[in-house]
């Protein structure tokens, strides 16, 4: 067992896992330890011990004995968070949900699936297509993360400013309460007023509160007609100007995507896309069943990105084209890396939301903020949702960029909050997003901890994140780069 | 904020950055044989990749467990193919393999093996595409660096002495279990098609279907590492299980990267289809097809043409 920094060393009953899990399923290694003290995030700290359940009971046996012995348990997916939502800070047992992956029901006459929590994203969009079917929350990480980890993280990609995000698709769902127990949440049908909707409140919870380990799922059919576009945009505020604009048209997109000058060559860079290099360019499609209907769409939004001093605008419903556009926003966060080799790209105020009004202005202040701290930031994202995105590309060994980026991340959300925006619009806060999180929701943080106090007493759920994250991440948790003065 | 000090890790070294711009996505487990088959992910090429930088920022010691962690691989570049941010994966791994030899540990890994009924014929010596066997003081010996764990050697050794002991599932035991395992449970089973590592790239990650999508199935995948280490004994079980065919999937002439698996495996195949023919089978229900690297449409249209021919053919009586 390793020995955290500032953290008491704990033991851990390792026959007691055994017992409950079997010898194949316990890890206390430090090389798989190692593994499993990071995510996508910039953070990394040591677990004392990985288990993984296939079974309920399972996890409830877990639970009933870390409750008792006071051991933090942190419920891991696909380990593809990007805010250090699974980074043990307090060590514990790290609950790895991949092996419950069973995809238990497709529902078609009613209209919903059931599914284990650690079933990959694609996968269920793999075996609802046949049916013709999708689940349309769908990060851009689909291909890893789970459904336990997007619903604990509210996820939601680039369809959701049509279909919502992933609160809007769970009906229901069992979860293991801190004690052991098994509650069963929501219901299985399309609307519910029965009482508190506790299955909402799990849904974005980071795994603080309960384990799903069963979701009721809702699908909506695949539409017959896609058709995507995209206008190129020589100056930041006509972009932003069309955004509005075209939200507040009564259009319907499907997607609406920004993608400012710093994506744009990046993706030209690694992805060869062959993009032309202007301030911003809007991808948009619209989606559904009659074709008039989503030429009615298209052509609207390509009117009004034409009146707003659009150019280059291109449609197609042709599948490849549309794969080729879309590619492009798809690979962009992770082409980012390879934007410059001395830099890394990082995910630290990366996903927060602004009303539309405000989405030009607000990338014109993420490039301001980056220059005046000498680093290099990004501004693109889901605009049709007001969810933008930023990376911060830094040289990460360096401790002064650290510095550097830290005040920029400041700025940049004293800038969020003041337009009356939020934190976090799909990546949730975990441990890098404490310090404006707690500004934003100062009134109602005890709010906050009295829930998380009623439902985990002893607080062993992924103890350290949302409220309780310390605010400065920079010192206060352990960084994954190699850091050197 | 921590400063993390340097170690001995001379050739990984050079990796320092990338293992930084490593944006730790996870984009390359998806397809990765070695986590689908253990299901753990720190043996997920991400995994490896944290095990290399702990390895050489200080913070993981090297040990047997922690050198495992390199050297299960299968060298297949699958997460190559699949990374965000143009990783060069395995080239990270050869790095950090030379440090860790050279610290005494030394695998093996998925690497092969000699055993001591070895006859030293050196046919593996010849056949390994990878100059990774050699006549050494302890006799046939693997150089644990260069071994790329195709098991083109297990399959041309006469003596049954070069083996890849840890195989992860792709061992010919695992293979003839799985199989027959499918055919003896579905009603509707039909062939087994046998692919390598780069003719097929799983579509679902791990998930479990619901037995209702899945009864009907009447063929089943099964991945080897290279088409060359297909052994005939692997290759006729499926028909004493009461298949109607076998399908091979092999990478085009000229684009093997084991240099000539694609070829042994189709040498293989003639010589099986002469057998068939011998006891009046049809030498078509054992076919050999040539898929790139990830091409799934013609990987899938090659399947179902072959299941049309069967169908036509029907069952062997
Ligand atoms: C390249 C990249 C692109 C991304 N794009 C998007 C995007 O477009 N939209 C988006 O929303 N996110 C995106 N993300 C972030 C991330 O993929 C999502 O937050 C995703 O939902 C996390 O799923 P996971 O299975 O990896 O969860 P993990 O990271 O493993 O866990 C996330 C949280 O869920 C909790 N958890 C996991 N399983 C359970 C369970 N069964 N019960 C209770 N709690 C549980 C964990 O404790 C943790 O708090 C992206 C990430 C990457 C690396
Ligand atoms: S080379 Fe293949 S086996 Fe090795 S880590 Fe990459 S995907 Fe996995
Ligand atoms: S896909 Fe590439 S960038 Fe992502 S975790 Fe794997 S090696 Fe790192
Ligand atoms: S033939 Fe393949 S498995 Fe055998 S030693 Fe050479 S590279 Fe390794």
């Amino acid at each position: 067992m390793i020995h955290q920094k500032g953290i008491p060393m704990k033991s851990v009953d390792e026959s007691k896992l055994r017992e409950i899990f079997g010898d194949n399923n316990v890890k206390t290694d430090p090389s798989d330890l190692y593994a499993f003290g990071s995510d996508s995030s910039v953070h990394h700290a040591m677990p004392w011990a990985v288990v993984r359940p296939d079974t309920t009971e399972q996890v409830q046996k877990l639970m009933a004995y870390a409750n008792d012995a006071l051991i933090p348990v942190i419920p891991r997916g696909g380990g593809s968070g990007m805010c250090g939502q699974t980074v043990p800070i307090q060590g514990g047992i790290i609950l790895d949900m991949k092996r419950m992956n069973r995809i238990l029901e497709i529902n078609l006459p009613d209209v919903y699936c059931r599914v284990e929590p650690g079933v990959v994203d694609d996968d269920l969009n793999l075996a609802l297509k046949p049916h013709g079917m999708f689940y349309p929350p769908t990060p851009a990480s689909s291909r890893i993360a789970t459904i336990g980890g997007e619903i604990a993280n509210n996820a939601s990609g680039v369809r959701s400013v049509k279909y919502g995000a992933t609160r809007d698709a769970v009906l229901g769902m069992k979860v293991v309460m801190p004690n052991g127990d098994l509650v069963t949440l929501g219901a299985h049908t399309r609307v519910e007023a029965s009482g508190y909707q506790l299955h909402k409140l799990m849904v974005g919870s980071e795994g603080t509160l309960g384990i799903v380990v069963e979701a009721t799922l809702n699908f909506v059919p695949i539409p017959e007609y896609r058709c995507m576009g995209i206008a190129n945009f020589d100056d930041l505020s006509h972009a932003g100007g069309a955004i509005g604009a075209i939200m507040s048209s009564g259009a319907t997109p499907s997607m609406l995507e920004l993608v400012d000058s710093v994506a744009i060559k990046a993706v030209n860079k690694t992805m060869n896309l062959g993009l032309k290099e202007v301030a911003a360019s809007l991808i948009f499609e619209a989606d559904g069943m009659v074709k008039e209907a989503v030429d009615y769409e298209i052509n609207k939004m390509k009117e009004i990105c034409t009146k707003h001093h659009g150019s280059d605008i291109k449609t197609s419903y042709d599948p490849k084209e549309r794969a080729k556009i879309f590619m492009g926003r798809k690979k962009l966060f992770p082409a980012l890396s390879k934007y410059d080799d001395s830099l890394s790209s990082t995910s630290l105020a990366d996903d927060m939301a602004v009303p539309y009004s405000k989405m030009a202005e607000m990338a014109g202040k993420i490039h301001e903020v980056a220059e005046k701290n000498n680093i290099i930031m990004t501004a693109y994202g889901h605009c049709g949702s007001g969810c933008m995105h930023t990376k911060i590309l830094m040289d990460t060994n360096r401790e002064d960029q650290w510095a550097s980026a830290k005040k920029a991340i400041t700025e940049i959300y004293e800038y969020v909050r003041s337009v009356n925006g939020t934190t976090s619009a799909e990546h949730g806060i975990g441990l890098s997003k404490a310090e404006s999180f707690k500004m934003e929701k100062a009134d109602s943080l005890r709010l906050l901890q009295t829930i998380k106090q009623a439902l985990d007493p002893n607080n062993i759920l992924n103890p350290g994140k949302l409220m309780q994250a310390p605010e400065d991440w920079v010192t206060a948790t352990g960084l994954r780069y190699a850091v050197h003065n | 904020m921590e400063t993390k000090e340097k170690t001995r890790f001379k050739h990984l070294e050079k990796w320092d950055s990338t293992l930084s711009a490593c944006i730790r996505c996870g984009y390359c487990f998806e397809h990765c044989p070695m986590f689908k088959y253990t299901g753990w992910e720190s043996d997920a090429p991400r995994a490896k990749i944290i095990t290399a930088f702990g390895l050489l920022s200080g913070e993981l010691e090297p040990t047997k467990m922690a050198a495992d962690k390199i050297f299960n691989c299968f060298y297949c570049k699958r997460c190559e193919a699949a990374c965000s941010s143009g990783v060069t994966l395995t080239e990270v791994f050869t790095d950090a393999k030379k440090d860790l030899v050279e610290m005494g540990l030394k695998g093996p890994g998925t690497t092969s093996v000699t055993y001591l009924n070895c006859a030293r014929c050196l046919v593996c010596v010849k056949a390994c595409p990878h100059e990774a066997r050699f006549h050494g003081e302890d006799g046939i010996e693997t150089d644990p660096v260069k071994c790329q764990a195709c098991g083109i050697c297990v399959e041309v050794c006469p003596a049954g002495a070069a083996k890849i002991e840890n195989n992860f599932g792709t061992g010919r035991e695992d293979l003839i279990a799985e199989s027959s395992r499918f055919l003896s449970t579905h009603a509707s089973a039909k062939a087994i098609v046998f692919a390598c590592n780069w003719s097929y790239f799983p579509d679902l990650q791990a998930s479990r279907l619901p037995e209702s999508e899945t009864h009907d199935k009447d063929y089943e995948i099964y991945v080897n590492m290279c088409a060359g280490r297909l052994e005939s004994q692997l290759l006729m079980a499926p028909f004493l299980n009461k298949a109607w065919g076998v399908l091979v999937a092999s990478c085009p002439e000229d684009e093997c990267q084991h240099k000539n698996g694609n070829t042994r495996a189709k040498k293989m195949v003639e010589s099986l289809q002469s057998t068939l023919e011998r006891v009046d089978i049809d030498p078509a229900r054992l076919q050999v097809v040539e898929i790139p690297a990830g091409d799934k449409t013609l990987f899938q249209a090659e399947i179902d043409t072959f299941i049309d021919r069967l169908n036509a053919m029907g069952p062997i009586r």
